[in-house]
């Protein structure tokens, strides 16, 4: 069989080391993905290596009691680390100890579901090399292609827009899309800030990058509907609003100040100075195969 | 995703574009099944052109697959892209499947059953 290009440098990812830093890393959050996994690190893993860029790959494990830990383990790839926690703490908890742990110069957030295909992370990387600090995924900006998106998950999302948008000054349309990226400073500053540690994550990202004046570019993305989602949108819906409550006490309360002065900058000169016990809620065991 | 199937003396194939997963399934089988009119059938499956595969179009595979050769016929892969054959190699299955490199397939009669544009998935 024909070894092309794209598989020439796959073989390459998973047999030897970076020589240097990545200049991508991408986190998947993996919460009981031993059905899916493997074919998301196989479709992340041959678009990224066609790109032929050094690049990383963390799954953050939020305390999967499946196979998933063991799955990804085995396969001993010296480019892919396993971040295993002790125990289920949300979605906002995984990809913060996935992104806090990250090398690359820029950080992409991707649902292990693989609803929005890899492919589209060339369009949001194009944002941040013209100068954003982050770039979303959105299934509601124009020229997105959603398919299988239910009536009642639609409805719901556009309800909750309107209240995002009035009651917490977030343009963004889609805070929700499991796809998003963010240049090294941004990332550090945002989730060494951001404390919930559920789906709703995603919007207290955002709601901080408001806060802290980075710019955000909000990109169509082609989106799939993953088959066997059992997520139940108007509870999602409600545990989503509370949380909007939340956020938005946490920062009456200072809980999202940067040393008094909110500046990117400022954040990244901190980069360095965080030692690996700070990355995580939880003591997290680093796998390193 | 795309399904076209071919069927010409001897042989059967259906070729396949785009992104194959538990959507895509029932649409797949629709093309299969009706192939399986005699024992001893092969079909070659050319998946050049698909850009992801699930777990569950995995299954579907090995589930047709099986049917085949129950027949004392046998599924083909032929022409797997990158994301497939990486997809098939990190999860073992490359050495269940009948894989055969590139080849160019027969003239034949051929349909294209999925009328959907191959863009869309």
């Amino acid at each position: 069989m024909t070894n092309t290009s794209t598989y020439q440098a796959y073989r390459r990812w998973v047999t030897e080391p970076l020589a240097g830093e990545p200049r991508i890393s991408v986190v998947v959050p993996a919460f009981n993905e031993e059905w899916r996994i493997l074919p998301t690190v196989g479709a992340i893993a041959t678009h990224m290596c066609s790109r032929g860029e050094p690049w990383e790959l963390i799954v953050a494990d939020d305390g999967s009691t499946d196979t998933t830990v063991e799955l990804l383990t085995d396969l001993r790839f010296p480019n892919m680390r396993v971040l295993i926690a002790d125990r289920n703490r949300g979605k906002g908890s995984a990809v913060r100890r996935g992104v806090l742990a990250a090398r690359g110069d820029y950080v992409l957030f991707a649902d292990a579901d693989q609803s929005t295909p890899v492919e589209q992370f060339d369009k949001l990387l194009d944002k941040l090399t013209s100068g954003y600090d982050v770039a979303v995924g959105s299934r509601a900006a124009s020229g997105a292609a959603v398919s299988g998106r239910s009536l009642l998950r639609r409805t719901l999302s556009r309800g909750l827009r309107v209240v995002v948008s009035v009651g917490f000054g977030v343009q963004v349309t889609d805070t929700q899309c499991g796809f998003k990226l963010f240049t090294a400073d941004a990332a550090r500053t945002l989730f060494e800030l951001q404390i919930v540690d559920n789906f709703s994550f995603d919007l207290e990202v955002l709601y901080l990058s408001s806060k802290v004046g980075l710019k955000v570019a909000e990109v169509p993305v082609e989106w799939i509907d993953a088959p066997g989602s059992t997520v139940d949108a108007a509870k999602v819906s409600l545990q989503f609003l509370t949380d909007l409550f939340k956020i938005r006490i946490s920062d009456l309360r200072g809980h999202y100040t940067v040393g008094g002065h909110h500046s990117v900058a400022r954040a990244a000169g901190r980069r360095h100075a965080i030692v690996p016990g700070e990355i995580t809620n939880a003591p997290p065991v680093a796998v390193n195969k | 995703m795309r399904i076209r199937t071919e069927t010409g003396a001897g042989h059967h194939s259906i070729s396949l574009a785009g992104r194959f997963d538990a959507h895509e399934i029932d649409g797949f089988r629709l093309a299969f099944e009706p192939l399986l009119t005699q024992p001893g059938t092969i079909v070659r499956v050319d998946l050049a052109n698909v850009v992801f595969v699930d777990s569950s179009a995995l299954a579907e595979l090995l589930r047709s697959q099986r049917a085949a050769r129950e027949s004392d016929g046998d599924l083909v892969l032929v022409n797997m892209s990158d994301p497939v054959r990486i997809i098939l190699e990190l999860t073992a299955l490359e050495q269940v499947f009948t894989i055969e490199p590139g080849r160019n397939q027969p003239a034949g009669v051929s349909a294209d059953i999925s009328g959907k544009p191959a863009e869309t998935r």
